[in-house]
């Protein structure tokens, strides 16, 4: 799976998951103050997550560190490429 | 401020009847809250002597009568109808939704034809303090602070005793009219156990008391059931999705029909088959898809 298709796939996930517009998916986006997302949809987030890439992310602490899509984005495809080396 | 007639979410009295309402009503719901909390400690031993019913249980009834007593204040000043249950054969185990536009929608919850009702809410409603303890006792769902294997493991336990389980999908008071984003958590509760969503529309508390207003005006309050949805219908991994988004259509939809029944763009009288001066439930009075 390619970077670009890592990140179609999440933006994909998280429009279904949580009614977003795609046009709204920039990678700077603020995850809470522009897509609106709250404290609610990260636990959502998580499980979307963990079923469209099948691997565990709850427990790593560096997804205290993500503000913005562009993080998910990133942290998915270091998580991806850690797993494959 | 005037009155505006023939429409039943707008205000039904002009600027009096607004100004009497909010100088009876709310001194009358001050006071409906401080008895109930000192009454309830003394209430709540003979009733669990007499009826053996857990304290969680009777809790709930207690916050459905609490309920019914906001419902008797409010009511010369806002015409309460409820629609739907008797058709739908509305009854636990279920899951209800509701949409949400007004602090007092939790309030309108006691014109459920059913009283044990456990609240799924955030964390802030669990900040008042007045409330906080009673909520407590009901074992309120905090859908913030709880684990999810909890409120999971806690919702299952609730449905397999036959009781009803109550969100507010959008998690917050809409403050244009329109449904908000539905969060999931409702519609995997319901596949994972399998019960029925009944989807249940709530007009008029945004004239009530929307979001940003501080005083109540006279309104008109319709509670909707819609026909239960079954989960079995949905399955696969976007189970909760697909669920999710049906349900949030018919509400939409029944909702659209609600506030402009005409399709004028207006608000108007709801079809006449659905008249009711009252809240006991009438035949079927909306098409729900």
């Amino acid at each position: 799976m390619t970077d670009a298709e890592i990140i179609a796939l999440i933006n994909i996930s998280l429009t279904e998951e949580f009614e977003l517009k795609m046009e709204d998916l920039k990678p700077e986006a603020l995850l809470f103050d522009d897509l609106e997302l709250d404290s609610l949809d990260i636990v959502d987030m998580v499980v979307v997550l963990e079923s469209a890439f099948q691997f565990k992310i709850r427990e790593e602490e560096s997804i205290r560190q993500i503000r913005t899509l562009g993080d998910i984005h990133n942290f998915v495809i270091n998580k991806k490429n850690a797993l494959l080396n | 401020m005037t009155a505006e007639k023939n429409t039943p979410n707008r205000p039904t009295g002009g600027c009096l009847l607004t100004t009497v309402m909010n100088l009876t009503v709310i001194p009358l719901i001050l006071m409906w809250t401080v008895l109930g909390i000192m009454l309830f400690p003394l209430i709540f031993v003979p009733w669990k002597i007499i009826t053996r019913w857990n304290a969680d249980r009777i809790m709930r009834q207690f916050v459905w009568l609490y309920g019914r007593g906001w419902v008797g204040i409010m009511a010369p000043f806002v015409r309460f109808r409820r629609n739907g249950f008797k058709t739908e054969k509305i009854k636990p185990p279920c899951i209800l939704v509701v949409n949400h536009s007004s602090f007092f929608d939790t309030y309108c919850m006691a014109l459920l034809p059913f009283s044990d009702v456990t609240f799924a809410i955030r964390a802030w409603p669990f900040k008042m303090f007045w409330y906080r303890p009673f909520m407590r006792l009901a074992r309120y769902l905090n859908v913030e602070s709880m684990e999810w294997t909890q409120i999971s493991n806690t919702a299952a336990t609730i449905i397999s005793k036959g009781g009803a389980l109550l969100f507010f999908p959008e998690g917050h008071r809409s403050r244009n009219g329109k449904l908000q984003r539905f969060y999931s958590g409702a519609f995997k509760l319901a596949i994972e156990t399998g019960a029925k969503i009944v989807p249940l529309c709530l007009t008029g508390t945004d004239e009530l008391l929307p979001p940003g207003r501080w005083w109540l005006k006279p309104a008109r309050v319709n509670l909707q059931a819609l026909a239960p949805v079954d989960p079995r219908a949905y399955r696969g991994p976007d189970a909760h999705r697909t669920m999710r988004r049906a349900v949030k259509n018919l509400m939409a939809q029944s909702l659209a029909l609600q506030r402009h029944p005409n399709g004028t763009g207006h608000p108007g009288e709801p079809p006449a088959e659905s008249r009711s001066d009252s809240i006991r439930p009438v035949n079927r009075p909306y098409p729900v898809s």
